[in-house]
């Protein structure tokens, strides 16, 4: 079956046919629904819209977990310890606020969310900038949370009219105001409401802003894969650091509203119980969905409202543990996951990549179109990169053994060798990522041996991994932009460059399919243009040829010849031909150390060469 | 095919992700929907909040308050009803879990307009529950032991408070034991407050206070706390452990052979089932001032007993917070037949006019200025069948304190918690 | 100085350690071995520590008692291996957060089932004199009892055909499958052995800390920073950890106070973390 690839994204989702009637802005539904909402909201009984907006509340934590957790990928089991803090700081302010000012709430409120957001950017440092593992960040994110309970059991102080009163906890806290003035009126239960709902939907709105900006854009790659978006020369710590305090000040906000709500403020607010009950509320919502935390929060406050009136006495918490362990076994993308599965199921959708396999399976790279986005912008000039006895250890063994070679613009330079050479430590000691054991390495005279990978990167050093490294559940547009986004002035000139780049390996057909769906061949090509697209000055490919067809072999090979005369190319390969296409200066590497250089040719007769390749002994002894 | 197409996003998982959204915000609205009120109806009994742990680690306390609340409403109801109308409980578990006292507390006011708020053990659950009373001008009774020094213009306290427990129990115990106290209290306000009530009744009474210890509710381990008492050589050791970890203490304590050499006093041992639950030679010998004992002797008590039995069975012991809440239920009904009314103000008129009461535990009387109770207070020793022997009756014991730090004739707007110098 | 006080503390302050080890190894075990952070783990001690209980309340002898408690809470250890853990290989905080949901759970029921507070059972064999003053000699049993697990399992882990079996599969789980090594069943068996280690503790520690449903919760918690901040090392780690953490908060709080103590642990986890990302034995060569 042949077509010619087809051109709309909206023809390429399957299944559907194009009589869409109506074309609605994205962000309408919120909006929408919470206005809808708020109409509704006089008609509710107090009591209940008291109740429902606490139960809010508790679905704005659970927005902020779900904003670091969801979108970011980092369990953070601290976030009821920002949701106390900044209730406690917020409450502390607005006692002594009230003989003043008639709506303490109004600076409360934001004190709250900046103490929450600053807690955060601390624990976050810990966590991010100190590189700690997975499990680690968790655990450490519990500990403070642990830590605060057992230090407020036993604060017992005064701060200005406010007393925080140790496990008593803090009570008499102002609440909502309606009004400016000193002799305002309380809310009532039902404006209190809206008032919660006005705030949810601004917030809510918000993250979703956010998540969809050019810096919620880098943040969806660094959940995908943390490693490639550093490779791409992000520094993720600080996106990473900067959701992460957004994410603190959303649970201080809602700590202060809680406050406020009840009057009233307790050590208990740390407690292991509170803190498990915050991964419910996303994983219930469905863990990818922003909207789903205030689901899950609803769903589980009345639930427990429903059970702890009597209908099963003490068994809520119970029912809750339950229900945690059933969320993660079964549906562990939420309720609303489970829905969206369902109504798939239902509407039999078939494989987007199932329809466009012609589409892929005749796509072409155009070698110079890539050549030339790479090479675009202003010229850069002389580039060296000076590796010098370069040194790395494992245990006993030492891949690479005081290795010196330089690199410049010109010819690309090929590193062969055979097996256990040594050939991609050392490349991975030139591109930065592996830590050197002694050695070093300058780029245009400047020492950057200490320098983390995505340093390294942003000063001009382009790293193809020997296993393609993609954002596979991303579009092949999206791992393109985000790659370009880096180098690019903003998020429009990013997309301009992506169809470009799509364009050149001809890719155009499945530009909103998932990357992971391309064929392995295709994978290495997006990868490149990846890393070309964000025109580096030095490229360092390891394996660059491996699963290409013979033809794509040839048109990489042009591609990197050509553009060895502007920037510094270093390729990692194993196939022969391949190199002599490439036509550059090679060098082989045995047993971690340089071992010969010259042409391909003239390695290729080269008796000592064919030694160590064929494992004789005739002209240099084996060890 | 929809009519109204989001899906022009960049990802496939956007659209979805945003199809996903529509209906989240679908089933938002239907389910505020589905609370749209029944409409309201005027109903003819009266009706009292009960907010007590009835499940989880609090549930001694809870269960036998909220009893005696029932039995006291039951009373109330066979002597006729208040003003005509009958009392009505409307009850909730709050599961030992300090976030339903506030949810239930609104509840109660705004959907049941319970005419008073009967709830909470722990001083935390008091703290959350009071603000609301306030705002919803709404009578708040709190019936427990506690740290003392609440003063508040809706709250009314028929618990004893440690001052109260402290003052006749140092006395008593430096005239027993000798004037060398150590003191061992759990690290939050009622352990800290008691600690500085003894450090106080000792002085009073020519004692010296020789070591203090503060420990963490969690912990179980109390080799160190006995290491530091037998350093210390006391005359008599004040205990306050709290939580599922006091019979620990207890046994550690009995074990390290140390009930031979010294006193040991508390004012919550026996409080609760502490007595039943730890073993026989670490009850015995144990001192506590309590305002309640099951086993004084006086007509109302009999009475009491006999109900209660009637109504409960023969299983547990009646802790003391039960005939604190039967007070104070009796004492609202006082007030509301002398004020004619069941209005907040009426009643808090009536309330701080000086009610007395003939209780199980003796004549009690709310002491209008501090809205505490002045009752009696008992001093009882563990013996080794794991009950207690009365020892001591010290009848018409004043909150001071309380008198002496809180006035709401004259300063009604009072919302506060006055803790002693140092704490 | 204090010259009698220093020793006691010092008494004290190893078996406040030993009885955190005897507490924390078979976490450490579970940790090292299958990744997982058993959040259910305090629970599991309850488990075993309320089935000696109900033992001894019906004549069975003290030790016996252990044995049992140990056996039963392997037996269900290993039920909820395969019934809930076994099908989230992979993944480590689905794991974690299933775990704790299985915490809760066990926690309500044992409160529905026993009652919040609940019979002691006095401290047997007596005490001892130590440098002025007294310390229960069961204590001190405890030590040996702590020393003993932790050899029994360092061998237990590098002597045994299991031992060396289940560090293959952590090494390595493709290639130990492609050897024909059942990684499942392996992993069943780790988690069992784990679980009857705080079965162990739970009975062992009975006339110290005496049954009740949060018993586990204070153990736990230091539990986890400790194993967390011992790193890849399973025993040796572990008890690195446990020793030093242990004994500092209990050599602060003797001579400070208890709180102190507390916040001294976890703030010198927080310290190790910051230090040894990956635990303090990251760079160790000595494996185990």
């Amino acid at each position: 079956m042949s077509s010619s690839p087809s051109s709309t994204p909206v023809a390429s989702a399957p299944g559907r046919a194009p009589a869409a009637i109506l074309r609605l802005p994205r962000w309408l539904p919120a909006p929408a629904a919470t206005c809808a909402l708020l109409l509704a909201v006089p008609w509710i009984e107090p009591y209940l819209a008291n109740t429902i907006a606490s139960w809010l509340i508790a679905g704005l934590l659970g927005l902020s977990l779900a904003l670091v957790w969801g979108q970011m990928g980092f369990l953070s089991l601290g976030q009821t310890a920002l949701y106390g803090l900044g209730g406690y700081a917020g409450s502390v302010l607005a006692i002594n606020l009230a003989p003043g000012l008639g709506n303490p709430l109004l600076l409360a409120a934001p004190f709250g969310a900046l103490v929450g957001a600053l807690a955060a950017a601390g624990i976050g440092w810990v966590v991010f900038y100190g590189r700690l593992g997975q499990l680690q960040g968790t655990i450490l994110t519990y500990t403070c949370t642990l830590i605060l309970w057992t230090a407020s059991v036993s604060l017992n102080a005064g701060i200005g009219r406010a007393r925080v009163g140790g496990d008593n906890g803090m009570s008499d806290i102002p609440g909502f105001v309606a009004g400016l003035g000193l002799d305002a009126p309380p809310m009532t239960p039902n404006q209190t409401l809206a008032c919660v709902l006005v705030v949810c939907a601004l917030v809510y709105l918000g993250c979703r802003w956010l998540m969809a900006s050019s810096f919620g854009r880098v943040v969806q790659g660094i959940r995908h894969s943390a490693e490639k978006t550093e490779l791409l020369g992000y520094d993720t710590r600080r996106f990473q650091l900067v959701l992460f305090a957004v994410s603190g000040a959303i649970a201080g906000l809602a700590g202060t509203l809680y406050a406020a709500w009840g009057a009233y403020i307790s050590p208990s607010i740390f407690s292991a119980q509170e803190a498990l009950l915050v991964p419910i509320y996303v994983l219930a919502g469905g863990i990818g969905s922003l909207a789903g935390a205030f689901l899950g929060a609803v769903l589980v406050g009345a639930l427990s409202f429903w059970l702890g009136g009597g209908a099963a006495g003490g068994q809520a918490t119970l029912i809750l543990g339950l229900c945690l362990i059933a969320l993660v076994l079964f549906a562990p993308r939420g309720l609303a996951g489970m829905a969206g599965s369902i109504a798939r199921g239902l509407a039999r959708q078939r494989m987007p990549s199932a329809v466009n396999a012609s589409a892929l399976q005749h796509a072409s790279v155009n070698a110079e179109g890539l050549a030339r986005i790479a090479s675009a912008g202003p010229p850069r000039g002389r580039v060296a990169f000076d590796a010098t006895a370069l040194i790395k250890r494992f245990g006993g063994i030492v891949p690479v053994n005081a290795v010196s070679r330089s690199f410049a613009e010109g010819r690309a330079a090929a590193l062969i060798g055979p097996n256990g050479a040594g050939k991609s430590s050392f490349l991975r000691c030139c591109s930065g990522q592996y830590r050197l054991d002694g050695g070093t390495i300058t780029i245009d005279g400047r020492d950057v041996t200490r320098w983390p990978l995505f340093r390294r990167v942003q000063a001009g050093a382009g790293i193809k991994t020997q296993a393609p490294l993609v954002y596979a559940e991303l579009s092949v547009h999206e791992n393109l932009w985000i790659a370009a986004h880096r180098v690019a002035r903003d998020a429009r000139q990013a997309a301009v460059a992506a169809d470009e780049a799509l364009a050149a390996m001809g890719l155009q057909a499945v530009a909103r399919l998932p990357a992971g769906s391309l064929p392995h061949g295709g994978r290495q090509w997006l990868d490149i243009a990846m890393v070309l697209i964000q025109r580096p000055r030095i490229v360092f490919l390891d394996e660059p040829a491996a699963g290409m067809s013979g033809e794509e072999r040839r048109a990489l090979a042009r591609l990197l010849a050509t553009l060895g005369s502007t920037l510094a190319v270093v390729v990692v390969e194993h196939d022969m031909e391949f190199v002599k296409q490439l036509g550059g200066h090679v060098s082989v590497l045995h047993q971690g150390q340089l071992f010969a250089e010259g042409s391909i040719d003239a390695l290729r007769a080269d008796e000592r060469v064919l030694d160590i390749y064929l494992g004789r002994n005739a002209h240099v002894q084996a060890h | 095919m929809t009519l109204i197409d989001f899906s022009h996003a960049p990802s496939v998982r956007d659209a979805r992700r945003t199809r996903r959204t529509s209906l989240l915000h679908g089933l938002l609205l239907a389910a505020c929907c589905a609370l749209m009120p029944a409409a309201a109806n005027a109903a003819d009994p009266v009706k009292v909040g009960s907010i007590f742990d009835l499940t989880g680690g609090l549930n001694i306390y809870g269960l036998q308050q909220s009893r005696a609340l029932r039995l006291a409403v039951d009373d109330i109801n066979a002597q006729g009803g208040l003003l005509g109308r009958t009392v009505e409980v409307v009850q909730a578990d709050a599961q030992s879990e300090l976030n339903k006292y506030p949810q239930y507390a609104n509840t109660m006011v705004m959907r049941d307009r319970v005419a008073a708020l009967f709830g909470g053990l722990t001083s935390s659950a008091r703290e959350a529950v009071r603000p609301v009373a306030r705002r919803s001008n709404t009578l708040y009774f709190y019936s427990s032991l506690y740290e003392g020094g609440v003063c508040d213009s809706h709250t009314f306290l028929t618990g004893p408070s440690a001052s109260q427990q402290l003052s006749v129990l140092i006395r008593w115990a430096v005239q027993r034991y000798g004037k060398r106290i150590y003191v061992m209290a759990a690290d939050y306000n009622f352990g800290t407050i008691s600690a500085a009530w003894v450090r106080e009744y000792a002085r009073q009474a020519g004692a010296e206070v020789v070591g203090v210890e503060f420990l963490p509710l969690t912990v179980t381990d109390y080799s160190s706390t006995i290491q530091k008492i037998e350093a210390a050589r006391p005359s008599f050791v004040f205990a306050l452990p709290v939580g599922a970890n006091q019979t620990g203490f207890m046994e550690q304590f009995a074990a390290a052979g140390l009930g031979q050499r010294m006193g040991i006093v508390s004012t919550n041992f026996g409080s609760g089932n502490q007595q039943i639950v730890v073993s026989p030679q670490a009850t015995a010998g144990v001192v506590v001032s309590l305002p309640y004992f099951e086993w004084i002797d006086n007509p109302q008590n009999k009475a009491f007993r006999s109900a209660w039995r009637q109504a409960y069975g023969e299983k547990e012991p009646i802790v003391e917070a039960a005939v604190d809440v039967w007070n104070a239920a009796q004492l609202w009904a006082a007030a509301v037949r002398k004020a004619g009314a069941f209005d907040t103000a009426k009643v808090r008129a009536a309330l701080e006019s000086g009610l007395e009461l003939k209780a199980p535990n003796g004549p009690v009387a709310l002491v209008p200025r501090s809205h505490h109770l002045r009752q009696s207070m008992y001093i009882a020793q563990g013996n080794a069948q794991r009950g207690f022997d009365l020892v001591a009756h010290i009848p018409d014991v004043e909150p001071v304190y309380e008198n002496e730090r809180c006035d709401l004739l004259k300063q009604p707007a009072q919302a506060t918690q006055f803790t002693p110098a140092g704490t | 100085m204090d010259w009698n006080y220093l020793l006691q503390a010092l008494v004290l302050a190893l078996t406040s350690a030993a009885i955190l080890l005897i507490a924390t190894l078979g976490l450490g075990v579970v940790f090292g071995l299958m990744g997982v952070v058993n959040l259910a783990h305090g629970e599991f001690i309850m488990f075993g520590a309320y089935t000696a209980l109900t033992a001894t309340q019906h004549g069975v002898p003290f030790w016996l008692a252990c044995v049992l408690a140990a056996a039963f809470t392997g037996v269900f250890g290993a039920a909820v291996e395969r019934l809930l853990i076994a099908r989230l290989y992979g993944r480590l905080l689905d794991t974690m957060l299933v775990t704790w949901g299985i915490g809760l759970v066990m926690y309500q029921c044992a409160v529905l089932l026993f009652g919040t507070v609940t019979p002691g059972i006095g401290m047997p064999l007596g005490s001892v004199r130590i440098g002025g003053g007294v310390v229960s000699s069961y204590l001190l049993v405890l030590v040996v009892i702590a020393a003993g697990l932790s050899v029994a399992l360092y061998l237990l882990l590098t002597r045994t055909g299991y031992g060396v079996l289940a560090r293959a599969v952590v090494q390595d789980r493709t290639t130990a499958a492609a050897l024909g090594i059942d990684a499942r069943r392996l992993s069943c068996i780790t988690f069992a052995i784990g679980s009857a280690s705080a079965g162990l503790a739970g009975a062992v520690l009975l006339p110290v800390i005496p049954a009740a449903p949060n018993m586990g919760f204070a153990l736990a918690i230091k539990g986890f920073l400790a194993v967390v901040a011992a790193g890849p090392a399973i025993v040796s780690g572990t008890v690195l950890s446990v020793l030093s953490l242990g004994s500092g908060s209990a050599m602060v709080a003797s001579y400070g106070s208890r709180v102190l103590g507390d916040l001294l642990f976890f703030g010198a986890t927080l310290l190790l973390l910051c230090r040894f990302p990956l635990g303090v034995t990251q760079g160790w060569r000595l494996k185990l």
